[in-house]
């Protein structure tokens, strides 16, 4: 499945929908959700024990999701409503970002400038719990989060579990192959574990060829497997390899800041990167390492396999998910502007498994989920905000030495009468590569984990 | 009463007290003149429009910008900061109400100049980011704000509007003298998001320590290495 026009154009055209973006088929916010949703809803089953938490001192906020929405909604409906009790429900007891991880694999940052930042701190410094469980259940009716650490009562709950991979999309379908590739070619846009394994490979790697492929759709972080590419291909550069990268691109054009990224992969890496559009992965052969399109069979020496995108499974599990009509990528049924689950003004869900054509990027989830946290404090008084863009503010490094960097920044707009997300606004493109804007990438990051884990 | 409740109720009282009888005005702190070298105090007439000049107040860790309005004399206004409540901002000083200070931190996510590097700059000709002319501008978020009108945020993600830094300018000597500030809890905000960091720079506790009778201006491409443009 392609994207229906070139998202370079498309980008400049701030009238255009958005919608159509995230691929064909999917219709936003063309009407209310509906107000029950039964399909493939997992049985309630209580964890049989109320979870270990101190007796709620006021309005319980149970967060579920320690990611860039979770730890912002946590520590910001707290600021907007100190009554608010707060809990973020986090399985992980061990932070590492996504975002600026493409980085690490040139060594422009290390391992702590991901890592280095503590949910107990995040937790002390906004005045919240971090509870470490892993959510299994919930039950709308009686306002319970189920937890492999017992059942949690809730006044208002945010679920932000992020993405899941669908290698469906790209012609796996049997769970064996898909086991395969999600340990041996991991995509990199779920946990850490699998940005390790990336920069064994890109350090181990010895000459020949490298893939990074591109999936179709509204998959997380737009420019990241471009930039990703980048850095394979200064790697490359720096140990003097004969080796190149082969980027495997569904999509058309490169999806956002194309014009930066043509000018790095031409003038930069020019018999390094070899970047070929249209080229869907339709089939992976592990065994013989040798990837197949609809037009072309690529062996590879070793590959980053970058499956299309859906939403967590947790908002199925949860009963949440979204019909086909209003999004492909099995996201969640939530009101296009307050963000709540159907007309359950108690459940919403944030993050990158909302069903809004935004781009899946940490400043998005970061901006929305201040807002949100307004929408939440709001609520709790029986009041309402007025709707507000969250801010796409992204940073692609393009070559690592010197630091180099391209960025663009883009706001959304709401349409009342579709009751749709209409298009950007205010879009400012920076595609000249420079140092100035690597250095402020870094601080970008900085300021982010600051946001979410300082006071 | 638990000592959480009761710093809350502080707080509460404090904010509250702010909002009273002293409502609007900047928070006295020792008065700090602004020298070129020790013992030289820095002319109000050698403040440059180019750029903004670089000194520590009220604490030797906390940088704040001295910038000289090219045409625009600033007035005093009535701002509302998340941390600090409502407070009227003073006017400019100097001939023409020309030159005004702010405490150097973006109010977003609290980006500052550091000798390493500065993303936070004055930009008196205009930038692509602002548009405008004589903004200040932070690259990190593209966030904007206007000197003239009190440090008030003009465009992008910040919530609230830079700190002003009162100044006292004595005409006959033609010299400065920084008197007071609004940012109470949000320099305790800005040393807990960067302690580990200000340890390593200033040394343990000398970041929060008062800057004194004396504070070196220098310009802000002579403090930062690199200062980026957006």
């Amino acid at each position: 499945m392609k994207p229906a026009f070139n998202r370079r154009n498309f980008l400049k055209s701030s009238s255009a929908a958005v919608a159509a973006a995230s691929g064909a088929g999917l219709a936003v916010g063309l009407a209310a959700p509906a107000a029950a949703q039964a399909a493939r809803q997992a049985p309630f089953a209580s964890a049989g024990r109320a979870a270990d938490l101190p007796k709620a001192k006021g309005p319980r906020l149970v967060v579920v999701g320690g990611g860039t929405s979770g730890l912002t909604v946590a520590k910001y409906a707290k600021k907007e409503y100190p009554a608010f009790d707060v809990v973020l429900v986090e399985r992980r007891d061990m932070y590492s970002s996504c975002f600026t991880s493409n980085l690490w694999y040139a060594d422009i940052i290390n391992l702590a400038y991901l890592a280095d930042h503590s949910f107990l701190d995040a937790a002390v410094n906004n005045d919240y719990v971090y509870f470490q469980a892993t959510a299994l259940g919930l039950d709308r009716d009686s306002q319970t989060l189920v937890t492999d650490q017992g059942d949690i009562r809730y006044d208002f709950l945010v679920v932000a579990p992020g993405i899941a991979y669908d290698w469906s999309k790209i012609g796996v379908d049997d769970v064996a192959t898909q086991t395969a590739l999600r340990q041996a070619y991991p995509g990199g846009f779920l946990s850490p574990t699998e940005h390790v394994t990336i920069r064994r490979k890109i350090r181990e790697f010895e000459g020949g060829v490298f893939v990074q492929t591109v999936p179709s759709g509204n998959y997380r972080c737009l420019p990241a497997p471009y930039e990703r590419a980048c850095m394979i291909a200064s790697v490359i550069k720096k140990n003097k390899l004969k080796g190149k990268v082969v980027v495997l691109d569904a999509n058309p054009e490169i999806t956002i800041k194309a014009e930066g990224f043509h000018a790095a992969f031409d003038e930069l890496y020019k018999d390094i990167i070899d970047w070929r559009p249209d080229s869907a992965v339709t089939g992976v052969d592990v065994q013989g390492k040798v990837i197949h399109t609809a037009f072309d069979d690529i062996a590879f020496d070793d590959a980053i396999i970058y499956p299309n995108v859906r939403a967590s499974t947790l908002i199925e599990q949860f009963g949440l998910v979204a019909p086909p009509t209003r999004s492909n990528q099995h996201e969640a049924d939530i009101d296009i502007r307050f963000y709540n689950y159907a007309d359950d003004m108690r459940v919403y869900v944030t993050g990158d498994a909302r069903r809004h054509p935004y781009s899946k990027s940490a400043n998005t989830s970061n901006t929305e989920a201040h807002y949100v946290a307004r929408v939440l404090a709001a609520r709790a008084q029986d009041k309402e905000v007025a709707w507000t863009s969250p801010q796409t503010l992204c940073y692609s490094m393009v070559s690592a030495d010197p630091q180099e960097a391209i960025y663009v920044d883009t706001y959304y707009g709401y349409d009342t009468e579709q009751d749709a997300i209409t298009g950007f606004a205010d879009t400012q493109l920076f595609q000249d590569r420079n140092e100035d804007n690597a250095a402020a990438y870094l601080e970008w990051g900085r300021g982010l984990y600051r946001d979410m884990f300082k006071a | 009463m638990d000592r959480r409740e009761f710093a809350r109720c502080c707080a509460g009282c404090a904010l509250f007290s702010s909002l009273g009888a002293r409502a609007a005005d900047v928070v006295d702190y020792p008065r700090t003149r602004l020298v070129v070298a020790p013992g030289a105090a820095l002319k109000a007439a050698d403040v440059p429009a180019d750029q903004a000049l670089v000194f520590a107040y009220p604490y030797a860790g906390v940088p704040c910008y001295l910038i000289r309005l090219a045409d625009r004399a600033a007035k005093p206004r009535p701002l509302r900061s998340p941390d600090e409540g409502d407070y009227t901002t003073p006017a400019g000083v100097g001939p023409g109400g020309a030159l005004v200070a702010f405490i150097a931190i973006c109010t977003h996510q609290l980006s500052y100049p550091t000798p390493r590097v500065s993303h936070l700059r004055y930009a008196p000709e205009g930038s692509e980011l602002a548009g405008d002319a004589a903004r200040i501008v932070c690259c990190t978020h593209g966030s904007v704000f206007d000197p003239a009108a009190g440090g008030e945020r003009v465009s992008g993600p910040a919530p609230a509007p830079l700190l002003p830094v009162r100044l006292q300018y004595d005409a006959e000597a033609d010299t400065l003298t920084a008197t007071g500030t609004v940012a109470d809890k949000f320099l305790a905000r800005f040393f807990a998001a960067y302690k580990g960091d200000l340890i390593e720079r200033y040394g343990a506790g000398a970041y929060r320590r008062p800057v004194g009778d004396e504070t070196a201006v220098q310009p802000l491409t002579a403090y930062s290495r690199r200062v980026t443009t957006c």
